[in-house]
């Protein structure tokens, strides 16, 4: 890959990957940092073959396995401990009217939950795709996210009500 | 909680995916979706997601690409540098213990006949002045010696090998 074709990548997939990292962390500081050193790591290191969608699907596992590290390392909450209003996401988005029901409600969910959530619906990865990203296995991916949507379905509901008794 | 399924899941989530819903959609699936809690749950989190992946998109700041193009390089040649020092760093090491010990072992064995040798420095006799005895009675063994010393040289030119061979690829 010359420059120009990572410049091209790079284009296409960092606003993904840094919603992804902002979601997940609810941190966009953290998020900005990760998401660099994603990409330091995917220039780096032997990159697998078949194209754009593998690249994409490779820059996601780094930059999950760098997650999973920020949150083993010594004084820094682990994923299932963080609190859940403390992962609320504080990125500069927040003037466009998604968040505003999305928001709240991802702020109630666990940050395992919204990684499996935002890369199945956002992202439309499919179960085996997750299960290399996260490295949780394929069966325990479709329960959790059963769960997890329908948790989010309910909340999200809940949020669009609100909002239109507010207007 | 219950885990079940609908049979039309995968036919709705492939529609959802490639933005074919509902306008793309049979009526059949619609009326579905209508009273099915499963799917709709689904409709309603996927669309949600979709439409914050796709404002991100918009939105997202991003950095220069040329300048994480030139730091993954650097960071590279520097790995590579790296890797190419640690057998020329080991056979430095090498060396450097083989030569102290042929000194300590030289100096050990002269040590013990009076260093008689010490009188060349003041009167630059010829080299023959040095004791040359052998090491198996209490003596330096010189082949011996020899031998380490070779073993040294050897190491030394196989990190320059290694180093040239590295280099090359």
């Amino acid at each position: 890959m010359d420059s120009d074709a990572f410049a091209g990548f790079y284009q296409r997939s960092a606003p993904g990957l840094r919603a992804y990292l902002v979601r997940v962390s609810g941190n966009s500081a953290l998020a900005d940092d990760l998401m660099q050193e994603s990409y330091l790591r995917f220039l780096c290191a032997s990159r697998p073959e078949g194209g754009e969608v593998n690249y994409r699907r490779y820059l996601y596992r780094i930059a999950t396995n760098l997650l999973r590290d920020h949150w083993r390392r010594p004084g820094t909450a682990c994923i299932e401990d963080v609190p859940e209003q403390f992962l609320a996401a504080r990125d500069g988005l927040a003037h466009i009217d998604v968040q505003a029901i999305l928001d709240p409600a991802m702020a109630r969910m666990r940050p395992r939950e919204r990684q499996l959530l935002w890369l199945a619906h956002a992202e439309g990865y499919s179960h085996r795709e997750i299960s290399e990203i996260t490295g949780l296995s394929a069966a325990g991916i479709r329960l959790l996210l059963f769960r997890a949507r329908r948790k989010i379905a309910r909340l999200l509901r809940k949020q669009i009500a609100a909002e239109r008794r507010k207007a | 909680m219950r885990f079940r399924t609908c049979s039309y899941e995968k036919e709705l989530s492939q529609a959802l995916k490639d933005g074919h819903w509902p306008e793309g959609c049979g009526s059949e699936l619609r009326t579905h979706v209508d009273w099915c809690g499963h799917c709709s749950d689904l409709v309603l989190v996927t669309q949600t997601f979709q439409r914050a992946r796709t404002e991100s998109d918009r939105a997202a700041p991003c950095g220069s690409p040329s300048l994480l193009w030139w730091r993954a390089q650097l960071r590279r040649r520097n790995a590579a540098t790296e890797r190419v020092s640690r057998p020329i760093t080991i056979a430095q090491t090498f060396a450097w213990f083989v030569t102290v010990l042929v000194g300590v072992l030289f100096v050990g064995s002269q040590y013990s006949h009076g260093l008689h040798w010490a009188s060349w420095w003041s009167e630059f006799v010829p080299p023959r002045a040095f004791h040359l005895v052998p090491f198996g009675s209490g003596q330096v063994d010189w082949n011996f010696l020899l031998l380490i010393s070779g073993f040294g040289v050897l190491a030394l030119l196989s990190a320059l090998v290694v180093y040239l061979a590295a280099e090359r690829s």
